[in-house]
């Protein structure tokens, strides 16, 4: 049987609702909010959605991550994701299932390849600053945030860019529901997307078959992967299952760390200054503000009986990591609320940890690169608007759906 | 004279902790380099004096505590 309410201690029982939107609306407390369940124990529980775990320290997130035997990575939503789906491929899976198709994906995101891209990742970054120098205001999420890991994703898929608006509102449903609706619209809202995505990579996928390309969705299509009953070319389903979850954690994600970059320089200018006198700040500056604002909160499952964090978990009980507190850990980090671009070392949890270690890191972190350098060069000065102030989001994928700001125009 | 340590000084990868988060080989690239998949691959033998600032340098910014300096 899993834990029930009446068996935790009364001071761990929390109602703590990461879906909850007023955790962010109108004005974000979620690291306020995470950081009272933190001071409360390593290990809090939770009554909503049906009763799961929420493990927020530093030690035991890292122990729960590099665990995969006794917490098993599916499901890793607490909310049902779009009905008939499937698993997400490969962060839903566990070792020894997961490690064929991580194996066959890691190479396609590796540093090297990665890097090569610095160049065409430059060119979308200025083409997207050309479009709103010019003004001296922009919304940075519509022109800048949403579209330049959008950009570099299609890319890398090689899909067309005029499709993006489809598979933006699909991901968008899947990760937040829709305003207004209710439980079972929003569940039947998000199959609904799941199918239109589905549908939408069954033509990508019949093109590339025939016209095969050296871009990713080509080379999955066409790479035989040593899974467990021998090597084999993967299924249509295990292709679409792939690519929908290089959406959801691809896009929304750096969009956010963009996003949460201008919002905490702009609030920290000492430290703006710095940076923008001294570029080579920039990769730990990267760092540090992906530790301030881990946007995931991952779930996992308990296979088993076990102490966590002095807690006892059981069998099928369901737990989220909330990396974003772990970042904040102060065992780990010291002045861990205070922004220090040059902090060293920088153990922050953001990607994860373990095998499910984010597999598009090495992009994050080089598409963040040259975005802080590129803004800073052509707009150092950008401010918030404190009439239009910047619209962020609560879910297990938090994030920034709107940020004006305004700076002085340049050519 | 001679100091024979420095000839057993070593960077070890614990190959079952690593997780490729690549932060090593960014941090200290004349020591390590990684692989198609990400994770890292050992430049040199064994670590000089010259070496250890970086060696350490690396091994403290692991997530996974992965990497260590060990003398035998």
């Amino acid at each position: 049987m899993t834990t029930t309410e009446k068996s935790v201690p009364d001071e761990l029982v929390v109602d703590f609702d990461i879906y909850d939107q007023t955790l962010a609306q109108p004005v974000d407390t979620v690291q306020e909010r995470v950081a009272e369940l933190a001071a409360k124990g390593p290990v809090v529980y939770s009554t909503a959605h049906g009763g799961h775990w929420i493990v927020t320290h530093y030690k035991e997130i890292h122990e729960v991550l590099r665990d995969p035997e006794t917490f098993s990575s599916y499901p890793n939503n607490l909310v049902t994701g779009p009905g008939g789906m499937g698993k997400f491929i490969p962060i839903e899976l566990d070792p020894p299932e997961h490690t064929g198709y991580r194996l066959a994906m890691q190479p396609l995101f590796s540093p090297n390849r990665m890097k090569a891209l610095e160049e065409q990742i430059r060119a979308h970054t200025n083409d997207l600053i050309d479009a709103f120098a010019g003004k001296g205001e922009a919304e940075f999420i519509t022109e800048f945030a949403h579209e330049l890991p959008t950009r570099v994703f299609l890319a890398l898929m090689d899909w067309p860019l005029e499709d993006a608006p489809l598979f933006t509102e699909a991901t968008d449903t899947v990760l937040l529901g829709k305003p207004g609706l209710s439980p079972e619209e929003n569940q039947q809202a998000q199959v609904a997307a799941g199918f239109e995505m589905f549908g939408y990579f069954h033509k990508m996928v019949q093109e590339r078959r025939e016209n095969p390309g050296d871009d990713i969705t080509s080379t999955l299509i066409h790479t035989e992967v040593e899974l467990e009953g021998g090597k084999r070319l993967l299924t249509d389903e295990e292709l679409y299952r792939m690519f929908f979850l290089l959406l959801i954690a691809g896009l929304h994600t750096t969009q956010g760390a963009l996003a949460w970059s201008i919002i905490h320089l702009y609030n920290n200018p000492a430290q703006r200054q710095a940076l923008i006198e001294d570029d080579t700040l920039i990769p730990s500056a990267v760092e540090e503000i992906l530790r301030f604002e881990a946007p995931v909160t991952p779930g996992r499952r308990a296979t088993r009986d076990v102490e966590l964090g002095g807690v006892q978990i059981k069998e099928g009980d369901q737990l989220i990591l909330t990396l974003c507190s772990a970042n904040r850990d102060a065992e780990e980090f010291d002045d861990p609320s205070q922004l220090i671009l040059d902090r060293r070392p920088n153990r922050h949890l953001s990607f994860g940890g373990g095998p499910h270690r984010c597999l598009g890191s090495h992009l994050a972190r080089i598409e963040l690169t040259i975005a802080l350098e590129e803004l800073h060069r052509r707009i150092p000065d950008y401010s918030l608007i404190a009439e239009d102030p910047p619209v962020l989001h609560a879910s297990q994928v938090r994030g920034c759906m709107r940020l004006p700001i305004r700076f002085t125009p340049t050519a | 004279m001679s100091d024979t340590r420095q000839q057993t000084r070593q960077l070890v990868v614990d190959r079952s902790a690593c997780a490729g988060h690549g932060l090593c080989y960014s941090t200290s690239p004349q020591l390590i380099d990684c692989d198609d998949q990400g994770y890292p691959v050992l430049l040199k033998e064994f670590l000089s004096d010259d070496d250890v600032p970086a060696a350490e340098a690396a091994a403290v910014v692991c997530p996974e505590r992965a990497l260590t300096i060990e003398s035998r």
